[in-house]
């Protein structure tokens, strides 16, 4: 490797991105320390025949040049001075101990040694896993390797909203155009952990019992329906969906529910008079409850439910909760 | 079964079982231990140790008590059954196995102080000398998984061959009946298989064997006189369920006297809230957990009660078409449930438990 040296940007290929394992970088912070410091770490290029290739510094180049800088502080690698996963080791390390890595970043660079430099897994797993803070083990390489072979607009997804291992790992089941339908889902709700969890299970759970696509659920007049409403909130969007999906996953217990309630408002109950069924219709009979403020309002309630007594629906009821 | 290693316990190192075992494995590779909390520690903090512990024989003693009454469950009526574990863990691999995420020692393991476990045996079933107990090996592994390398039937047969009122039951999905077939059982040993269709069994019991298979074992057991039992437990509820479990039965009974059979479960899958993530872990393609099932009183997953229902009527309609008289019931089901499949139900779990009696006893007359 050759001292530090001034080389033209131009010569530089920018489109060579056999080292870099940059997604969504953040260059702000980057770009503020190079106006008002410079750079103080220089870049790490490799000599070929036409220039320049880079090997560390994709981020500090693109900074360096939108400055409108015409050269940069590199060391230069000759061509045939080091093997290329020498070269990708260096990149990782330089990387790891300055910036360190997002998990995209993570994962393209464990795609990268596996794909492009022939790194066995094993020693991918012990080697490199705990350099990037990883747990040393198949499972964890798995998931960073499907989520490197994902989509951008779904990395770009992962990375805004955090989405955590188990829930990549569920994303990877999905095919790249299911993963499509499913962000056009996801995107305008708001998911925290738990309930993308929910609706990739339900997505995975229907698509398997009932041999539809992912994006056939999404797809669902119902569910087009809520996402079109533009008075309602995400959060109301998200309980709404996910009550059709878990509808889509339990017909039966939706059709019992939905018998209930049509039941219970053929009785004309007052509102403040309340029946229930057991927990997932496991044990029989009903459960009544009302709620009042007033002795008048209490006599009320129980005229009410005397008068019960005679309806014949209200009998075909308790018979049919029975089962 | 293929073994990889053998772990052997220091304490277990002089036991006659110990020794019969590494006669019948002498390729595997063998190693004495110390401290068998320090190995379980270890390996259970690998990716799957589940797996790998069902190809690792860990031999030692076992303190405490091995006969126990069957767990059951609880707000169920349950049929009063014992327990025996003189095995921990089972070489077969079934998706929907709960002990997966029950026993909290991976390793497949025999604990070879047998001459405690007999002694523990002959204590309980003195103690209540008017009952007919039953009790069986078949909770936390398969009755006769390990029947090629250690015959565990030669000292339990032969055992309660001699209680009066003791009846066990060895509970497989194997064929390894060659070791029981010359034995003197005199009528108190049922041999009993865990029962689905050939579709099920591919699918969700890997490393188990055919139903024909199973089917002839039992056959064979017939043949020397032993009682059968049948399992259908767990039924899976899927897309074609009917036809393939009502061919099931019928193939079962080509082969089968029904009139040798004293006892026949049916239990809907169900299973504790953690195993999902663990299974579906382990066997990403599994179905078992796809249907509609929802907790329970006792916390556990079960198939909606109409589902159930279905599932128990029609499964008791075909086994009664085959013969009227077979001992049908329901393995931790609710009183609504039974009330709903037979038209009445025990009044609580001793009752069902006295029901088994008669039905016993009624075998031991003949």
């Amino acid at each position: 490797m050759e001292a530090i040296q001034s080389i033209p940007l131009e010569q530089i290929d920018l489109l060579d991105e056999t080292f870099s394992v940059n997604f969504m970088p953040d260059l702000q912070r980057l770009r503020s320390s190079i106006e008002e410091i410079g750079l103080i770490q220089p870049v790490l290029l490799k000599r070929k025949s036409n220039g320049y290739q880079i090997i560390s510094g994709f981020r500090r180049i693109s900074v360096v040049r939108e400055l409108g800088k015409l050269e940069i502080e590199s060391r230069v690698f000759e061509e045939k001075e080091t093997d290329e996963f020498r070269l990708f080791s260096l990149c990782l390390h330089e990387n790891l101990t300055t910036r360190g890595f997002n998990a995209v970043e993570k994962a393209i660079a464990l795609d990268k040694l596996i794909d492009r430099f022939q790194i066995d897994p094993p020693v991918v797993i012990k080697n490199f896993l705990p350099s990037l803070a990883l747990e040393p083990n198949e499972k964890i390489l798995n998931t960073y390797l499907s989520l490197a072979r994902m989509e951008d607009d779904m990395k770009q997804y992962v990375l805004r909203e955090g989405v955590s291992r188990s829930n990549i790992r569920r994303l990877s089941v999905l095919t790249s155009d299911d993963r499509r339908a499913f962000l056009s889902l996801a995107s305008p709700l708001k998911l925290g952990e738990n309930r993308l969890r929910e609706i990739l299970t339900f997505l995975e759970e229907i698509s398997r019992r009932n041999r539809w696509r992912a994006r056939d659920i999404v797809g669902q007049p119902e569910i087009q329906v809520i996402l079109s409403q533009e008075e309602l909130t995400p959060s109301q969007k998200t309980d709404r969906i996910k009550r059709v999906l878990m509808n889509l996953r339990y017909p039966k217990i939706h059709r019992l529910e939905e018998e209930f309630e049509r039941k219970k408002k053929d009785l004309n109950l007052p509102s403040k008079v309340l029946l229930h069924h057991h927990p997932f219709f496991e044990g029989k009979g009903l459960r009544v409850e009302f709620q009042f403020e007033t002795m008048e309002e209490y006599r009320g309630i129980l005229s009410t439910l005397s008068r019960l007594v005679d309806k014949e629906e209200f009998e075909e009821f308790i018979q049919s909760v029975s089962y | 079964m293929q073994f990889e290693k053998i772990y052997l316990d220091e304490k277990a190192e002089r036991d006659s079982i110990s020794k019969t075992i590494l006669k019948a494995l002498p390729n595997v590779p063998m190693e004495t231990i110390q401290d068998k909390r320090s190995l379980i520690k270890q390996f259970s903090s690998m990716s799957d140790p589940i797996g790998i512990g069902k190809r690792i024989l860990l031999i030692t003693h076992f303190y405490g008590r091995r006969l126990k009454p069957c767990p059951g469950t609880s707000n169920h009526i349950c049929c009063g059954y014992y327990v025996i574990n003189g095995i921990t863990n089972c070489p077969m691999d079934c998706s929907y196995c709960v002990l997966q995420g029950y026993l909290n020692n991976p390793f497949l393991t025999l604990y070879t102080n047998w001459d405690d476990l007999l002694q523990e045996i002959d204590a309980f079933l003195s103690t209540d000398r008017q009952s007919l107990l039953r009790l069986g090996t078949g909770e936390l592994s398969d009755s006769l998984a390990l029947e090629p390398i250690f015959p565990l039937s030669q000292f339990l047969i032969p055992f309660f061959s001699e209680k009066r009122n003791g009846v066990l039951e060895l509970k497989t999905k194997s064929v390894n009946v060659g070791s029981l077939l010359d034995l003197d059982h005199r009528g108190k040993t049922v041999v009993s298989w865990s029962v689905n269709p050939p579709k099920m069994i591919e699918e969700e019991e890997k490393g188990t064997v055919l139903l024909k298979d199973r089917i002839d074992a039992a056959r064979k057991c017939q043949e020397k006189g032993y009682l059968l039992g049948f399992h259908f437990d767990p039924i899976i509820y899927h897309e074609g369920w009917e036809r393939e479990y009502e061919e099931a039965i019928l193939q079962l009974f080509k082969q089968i006297d029904p009139g040798r059979v004293v006892w026949i479960s049916l239990g809907g899958f169900r299973y504790p809230p953690k195993l999902k993530a663990i299974a579906e872990e382990r066997f990403p393609r599994t179905n078992v957990f796809l249907g509609e099932l929802f907790p329970g009183r006792d916390g556990k997953f079960r198939y909606l009660k109409e589902i159930r229902v279905e599932i128990y009527q029609k499964m008791t309609r075909w086994l009664r078409e085959v013969d009227p008289g077979l001992f049908v019931y329901l393995c931790m089901e609710s009183k609504e449930v039974w009330e709903k499949v037979f038209g009445w139900t025990p009044e609580n779990s001793r009752h069902l438990n006295q029901m088994f009696e008669k039905r016993v006893r009624g075998f031991l007359k003949e």
